[in-house]
């Protein structure tokens, strides 16, 4: 009966195939929200990073003095939220990226930024519920 | 063969907010802005060069002797044959091509290499942190590990800083709009069983 590990099908998602694909907007090094592709872009040091919104846990952020903290969390082992079947948690040597802050004086997109992603995660949620009460 | 100078426009010199010419000539590169000191490296400083998709354009990534990681972006696609063969020519160093993974996956492996992290998906470099750019890193947690970037410096300044030309060196993340501040890691544990509640 196998190796008793059970190899469940994960579902594979994919933010871009292609680099043409990013969204001309990640030029300015700053946060993008691409709703079209489900997926935050951060800048790394000049390099677009996408993050999937599957992989994100959620987003928050906090006003200090001039500044605006962005916190957006991930999805990774050991955090206690029991969504395994939603990573692909069956690399035991994998390393997560589990959280990222940025700040930035421009308060106001900062704001709006916190918001896209919770709004685009808060749809993610409901699409996936939607889904699975489909199968049942 | 190119000719004895190669000039590229606006080209951005360690993510500056402000672009400059950027040259290569036998004797070395350098990156002029349109305001503020000029930047220069001595072709012996070339040790390897990488090309890459960067959020700017293409970027051309130098790793030298004693400079540490010097970063050009703002190129075109159209200019790597001419970036490729300048740095053949002039140099003798290979480009080589540097594939970023887009998938939008937050796990993978951290890879340390000479002078930078890179955290690889499925294979591919999905980013890379220069170790210059660390200011501190800790066991933040059980398995988690939290790295923080210097952007103290220009917090007087606000987001409007005068800055042209680029902060200086070791200051990459300070000189953007969307500063990176901290990030934290998983990674799994390498306690032995038995070790773990000690």
């Amino acid at each position: 009966v196998g190796d008793g590990k059970g190899k469940k099908a994960i579902k594979r998602f994919e933010s871009y195939k292609r680099e043409n694909q990013l969204p001309l907007s990640v030029a300015d090094l700053k946060i993008v929200v691409d709703a079209k592709s489900q997926t935050i872009i951060v800048p790394v040091f000049g390099r677009p990073v996408p993050f999937h919104i599957a992989t994100l846990k959620n987003a928050s952020k906090t006003d200090e003095g001039d500044w605006t903290y962005l916190r957006i969390n991930f999805l990774s082992p050991g955090q206690g939220v029991g969504r395994k079947d939603d990573l692909p948690f069956e690399d035991p040597n994998a390393h997560f990226v589990r959280s990222l802050t940025y700040r930035s004086t421009d308060n106001d997109r900062m704001a709006e930024i916190c918001a896209a992603i919770q709004d685009m995660k808060k749809n993610a949620v409901k699409r996936e519920q939607e889904r699975k009460e489909m199968e049942d | 063969m190119p000719s004895d100078i190669e000039t590229f426009e606006n080209i951005f010199l360690d993510l500056s907010r402000t672009p400059g010419r950027f040259r290569f000539a036998p004797s070395g590169m350098g990156w002029r802005p349109t305001s503020g000191e000029i930047w220069k490296m001595a072709n012996t400083e070339l040790s390897t060069a990488q090309w890459s998709r960067a959020a700017r354009g293409y970027e051309l990534k130098l790793f030298t002797r004693t400079m540490g990681i010097v970063q050009l972006d703002g190129f075109e696609l159209d200019d790597l044959d001419r970036v490729k063969e300048c740095l053949k020519a002039y140099y003798k160093v290979n480009l080589e091509h540097r594939e970023h993974a887009l998938k939008g996956w937050n796990w993978g492996k951290a890879e340390f290499s000479k002078s930078e992290l890179y955290f690889n998906v499925a294979n591919k470099p999905a980013f890379e942190i220069p170790f210059a750019e660390v200011s501190n890193s800790n066991l933040a947690g059980k398995n988690e590990v939290a790295v923080e970037f210097a952007t103290a410096d220009v917090a007087a300044g606000g987001a409007g800083g005068t800055d042209e030309a680029g902060n200086k060196k070791k200051k990459k993340a300070a000189a953007q709009l969307d500063q990176l501040v901290e990030m934290r890691f998983y990674v799994p544990g390498t306690v032995k069983k038995g070790e773990e509640d000690a």
